[in-house]
């Protein structure tokens, strides 16, 4: 009896703690003031950010006049991204940027402090523009890494025609930023989401994306779609897992998974399309393309599902660049 | 005044020979003057010591002169003329019998009423002073030539003019008889046929002189005049139309009026012209687009101004035929670029464009889009002529030289010069001099110079704004005005409607184009931030084709810039121009021309069909039929034969008699294949163009006249044509010899002189 009074209370303790700290992690930061004091910030690898910075007056860019590269950067903190800026002098010219979005939501991003929107940064884009320039006839902007992380709001955004949102399960859009997409993805620019799992981040997925475009479906994209053959033959859905999973998986351990719970044992691609049935935004859904990019060179994650995420981001890519 | 002084009008002394008929030897005459001379000088030396030298000069000139003109006129000065022979010759009088003639002339009543009463059958004073001298034959002339018995079988409705074969037909229709001379009795406002020049040298070979009666003032006053309009011959429906049309007035300087622009009862648009001087021709600029398809007739009219001298020259009528065709174009980009993805968005909705995309994606790795088959471009991009030429145009994207082979760069410069085709060269870093294409068959298809390849094309990046040129602002391409805003948005006061290139973003380019080949047009030019000027959009002529070079890499800028609205619809209008310009008259294998796009009831329209195989190489003998089709559907068919002496042109004719619009559809075949269809159009009905340029033309009739030896004449000096049409030297003549010694000149400087050698005598008290 004395055992089973001083076990439970101790059981029900971590259980409660973990609890918390899952939901510490889970649960999307609705903050939206300053970044206090002390946040758990990590050191991470520089920022970059290209081209004209935005003011808080709002659009910077100029009607009719030359793109600005190299202007100073002003930091922005008024929806509560810890958003570390600098000077960045990409250099113009390029025919494809891989754009990375930078939205409100979570932050936190496995202790990287900056928001889930930097999960995987700037190792995926390092690897995989590498790889894209490497494999395929494209002017890619490979400087610095090839970062170019840009925020939704930014008049600058729609200088790329292609956008990378990854972990938008944690997503939790401003009203400019939803402004901001919207006409991105109107005026023809292409969104590629990645890296979310389960239900709940899926229900913020497609709420999210509701507040973007209104009245547009996410349907399921067939196989036989040109985004499937745009330069490799896709001829199936597959899970690609996180670095750890993968690394199980390779490992051979028992009970080794792909996926990350809250039944999301099954990849998805959707898309939304538009009114001409050309599609504006994939969604690629219980799979971590990102991190198979940022893992590529690691010999304990396995070689098949980088090969196949780079198979899948290259087709998007093409497919983006030319539909 | 002449006459009066000289006995006789200059024309005698023109036609005549001067000479002296005096029996006496030159020498006893000369040795006579001079005794006289040396008598007249020594006469004053004895005037005594009051006269001077000077004096003694001027008196001794003044004998001197007197008595020369004395001896001049007992020398028998004498003018030898060729008269011709009372009614031994004929002279040929053409009156033009077409509708200017129904014009007012200078003075009150038309031109057509002098004719009348001229030449008419009641006796005029004209006509029996020719009549007595020669015989008379008339020819009434218009659009074709016909023998009358006077200017009474005239009705003055003849729509067309054609005086070289009025001159050629009554020249040959006296050949046989002896012809002092043609007299033509017109405007001079020829506007059928071969040239005036054409007949001069017949004329001038038969030596028959040619005398011209102008009739009708040298300018029409008050009056508005639309000239002549250009259209393309065919577009494709839903292309903007861009025509500059010119419009000239005299009398209403300064004052606006208003051009209307109709297809059938559809206003197409109404555009205010303000009239410059007068004389001078204003463009006014007109924009419409034609959504009906086949033949229409597009009407430029200006309402008549109270008071206008000719209200018909204020309506121009022009066919051309408007295309429902979904127009082919192969795009080959060597690489991945969203310039692809926004160039196919812009013309998605446009059903006659059907662009086909070729992008490498990976060395030998091709992905093709909106191709018709599986079987389409298989192979990356075509090799052989049959292939290329299928397509209308050709856009060639960032792809280096060194990606074709000799022969595919051989079959691009054909695929514009033979073929016909339309050539568009975009910008990017292996594009241009960037591209390698220097020394290629290619760089001579461009309409730019090339400049020295930068080493590193990112080096070269720029960017510029890019505003239309004057050339530019003419050309359907530059009108974007009305996609800024769908007409059912709201006004936004930061879009200037009127000059809607001032708000586009920039654009970047690798390549520096900054001269264009001779004669090319610019009609997009570029600033860069450092001031250097460069060349954005250009084209030429290229053989059969057209080749345009837009050395620009992101004109999907101007549908993503963050200051382009999404509704804004400038770039797809910028796209849909351009490549429907690019398409616009491109050849195919089979093509008729008819040589006159209106004609009257019942006139020849002669037909010109050129023929070309699927490599576009011209087919001799071959089997081609013309089947016209009336406005009622009656459908008559003429075989065209090949003319032997060009390659693939046939020839032949039909005549057409029913009012309307005609369709002559041509086909070509060899053997059993057919080589392909072409249609046309012909406008049967009558014709207003006598009603323009009516004014008088003095200087081509007056030019017609003294190249031939003849004379230019008005109404009020025509009296003096029996007489100097009497000493043409055309025809039976005699010699005839005028004294000259009893001039009123003569005496008057005799008695001149003599009074002047007086007066100076008593002037000087010398008397």
């Amino acid at each position: 009896m004395r055992l089973i009074g001083s076990i439970v209370p101790t059981v029900l303790g971590l259980a409660i703690g973990a609890g918390v700290l899952s939901a510490g992690l889970l649960l999307p930061d609705v903050a939206r003031g300053p970044m206090p004091d002390g946040g758990a910030a990590l050191p991470a690898p520089p920022v970059h950010l290209p081209g004209m910075a935005t003011t808080s007056a709002g659009v910077d860019a100029t009607p009719g006049g030359p793109m600005r590269f190299g202007a100073p950067a002003t930091e922005r903190g008024t929806h509560g991204l810890a958003l570390p800026v600098a000077q960045n002098p990409a250099a113009p010219g390029y025919s494809f940027y891989f754009t990375r979005g930078a939205y409100s939501g979570r932050r936190g991003g496995w202790g990287r402090g900056r928001g889930s929107w930097s999960t995987d940064f700037p190792q995926a884009e390092f690897y995989f523009t590498q790889l894209l320039g490497r494999l395929v006839d494209i002017d890619v902007y490979t400087e610095r890494g090839g970062q170019n992380p840009i925020l939704l709001d930014d008049p600058n955004l729609r200088r790329f025609p292609f956008i990378y949102i990854v972990e938008p399960g944690g997503m939790n859009l401003t009203e400019s930023e939803i402004e901001g997409l919207r006409s991105y993805l109107e005026a023809g620019g292409f969104m590629m989401m990645d890296d979310f799992w389960g239900v709940r981040e899926t229900a913020n997925v497609e709420y999210q994306l509701a507040q973007v475009l209104p009245g547009r479906p996410i349907v399921e994209i067939p196989l036989d779609h040109a985004i499937f053959n745009s330069v490799y033959g896709i001829d199936e859905i597959r899970q690609v897992p996180n670095v750890r999973n993968g690394r199980e998986v390779a490992s051979g351990w028992v009970g080794a998974r792909t996926d990350e719970g809250d039944n999301s044992e099954v990849p998805y691609v959707r898309g939304i399309f538009d009114d001409d049935d050309r599609l504006m935004v994939i969604i690629n859904q219980n799979t971590d393309l990102g991190d198979a990019w940022e893992w590529a060179e690691d010999p304990w994650y396995p070689l098949d599902f980088s090969t196949y995420a780079t198979e899948v981001g290259i087709n998007t890519v093409v497919y983006a660049m030319s539909h | 005044m002449f006459e009066f002084l000289f006995k006789y009008r200059p024309v005698l002394f023109r036609e005549g020979d001067f000479t002296f008929l005096t029996p006496w030897p030159v020498g006893a005459i000369m040795a006579a003057g001079l005794v006289l001379a040396a008598v007249a000088v020594l006469t004053y030396r004895g005037t005594g010591r009051k006269a001077t030298k000077m004096d003694r000069g001027v008196l001794s000139t003044l004998r001197i002169a007197a008595l020369l003109v004395l001896l001049f006129a007992l020398l028998q000065p004498t003018l030898v003329l060729d008269s011709v022979v009372e009614q031994r010759n004929f002279v040929g009088v053409l009156l033009d019998d077409s509708r200017s003639m129904t014009l007012p002339a200078d003075d009150d009543g038309t031109r057509a009423d002098f004719v009348r009463s001229s030449f008419g059958s009641e006796s005029s004073a004209l006509v029996d002073d020719l009549g007595e001298r020669f015989s008379l034959r008339y020819f009434r002339f218009g659009s074709d030539v016909s023998r009358v018995e006077s200017a009474d079988g005239l009705d003055f409705d003849a729509t067309r003019t054609d005086i070289t074969s009025a001159l050629d037909r009554a020249r040959e229709g006296l050949s046989s008889v002896p012809v002092s001379g043609l007299v033509v009795v017109s405007d001079g406002a020829t506007n059928a046929g071969a040239a005036v020049e054409e007949a001069l040298v017949p004329l001038q070979a038969a030596s028959i002189p040619v005398y011209t009666v102008g009739l009708g003032p040298e300018t029409l006053q008050p009056d508005i005049q639309i000239d002549r309009v250009e259209l393309p011959r065919a577009v494709l429906r839903g292309s903007d139309i861009v025509v500059d049309v010119p419009v000239t007035q005299r009398g209403y300087a300064g004052q606006t009026v208003t051009m209307i622009v109709e297809d059938g009862p559809r206003r197409l648009a109404e555009i205010p012209v303000e009239l410059e001087g007068d004389g001078e021709a204003v463009l006014a600029r007109a924009r419409f687009t034609l959504d009906e398809t086949g033949p229409r007739t597009v009407r430029f009219r200006i309402p008549p101004v109270e008071g206008e001298a000719v209200a018909r020259n204020n309506t121009r009528e022009l066919l051309l035929e408007v295309r429902e065709d979904r127009e082919k174009i192969l795009y080959f980009e060597g690489e991945p670029r969203f310039e692809v993805k926004f160039l196919r968005r812009a013309v998605w909705d446009d059903e006659n464009l059907q662009v086909v995309v070729l992008q490498r994606t990976a060395d030998n790795k091709y992905l093709r889009l909106d191709v018709d088959g599986p079987d389409e471009l298989p192979t990356g991009f075509p090799r052989s002529r049959e292939e290329l030429f299928r397509y209308r145009a050709v856009i060639l994207g960032s792809v280096e030289a060194s990606l074709f082979t000799p022969d595919q760069l051989d079959m691009l410069a054909d695929f514009v010069s033979v073929r016909g085709g339309g050539l568009l060269l975009l910008g990017g870093r292996a594009a241009f001099a960037e591209g390698g294409f220097q020394g290629t068959a290619l760089e001579a298809v461009m309409p730019v110079l090339l400049e020295t390849p930068a080493v590193d094309p990112r080096a070269a990046f720029t960017q510029m704004s890019v505003r239309p040129t004057p050339a530019g602002r003419a050309h359907p391409v530059s009108n974007i005005g009305e996609a800024i805003l769908p007409p059912e948005a709201e006004p936004r006061e930061d879009l200037d409607l009127d000059d809607p290139w001032s708000t586009l973003p920039y654009l970047s380019t690798m390549n520096r184009i900054v001269e264009t080949k001779p004669g090319a047009t610019t009609l997009l030019s570029g600033l860069t931030p450092n001031g250097e000027e460069r060349v954005a959009l250009a084209s030429h002529r290229y053989g059969r084709g057209k080749a345009i070079a837009f050395p620009v890499e992101d004109s999907w800028q101007w549908q993503m810039h963050a200051t382009v609205a999404v509704e804004d619809q400038r770039h797809e209008r910028f796209w849909q121009q351009l490549l429907r310009w690019l398409v616009e008259d491109v050849a195919q294998p089979v093509r008729v021309t008819p040589q006159r796009e209106r004609v009257e009831p019942g006139e020849t329209v002669p037909l010109v069909a050129e023929v070309l195989d699927s490599a576009y190489l011209e087919v001799n003998a071959a089997n081609v039929v013309a089947s016209v089709t009336s406005p009622s559907g009656l459908v008559t068919e003429q075989p065209l034969a090949w003319t032997i002496e060009e390659d693939g042109v046939y020839r032949g004719s039909v005549d057409l008699a029913e009012p309307g619009v005609h369709t002559v559809e041509v086909r070509a075949a060899q053997g059993e294949s057919e080589l392909g269809v072409s249609s046309a159009f012909v406008q049967v009905g009558p014709s207003d163009e006598e009603y323009f340029d009516a004014s008088r033309r003095t200087a081509s009739l007056r030019r017609l006249a003294e190249v031939t030896g003849g004379r230019f004449y008005t109404p009020e000096t025509v009296d003096q044509l029996p007489e100097d049409l009497q000493f043409t030297g055309a025809g039976v003549t005699l010699r005839e010899e005028r004294d000259l010694w009893d001039m009123p000149i003569i005496l008057i400087l005799l008695l001149g002189l003599i009074g002047a050698e007086w007066g100076y005598r008593r002037f000087r008290g010398l008397v």
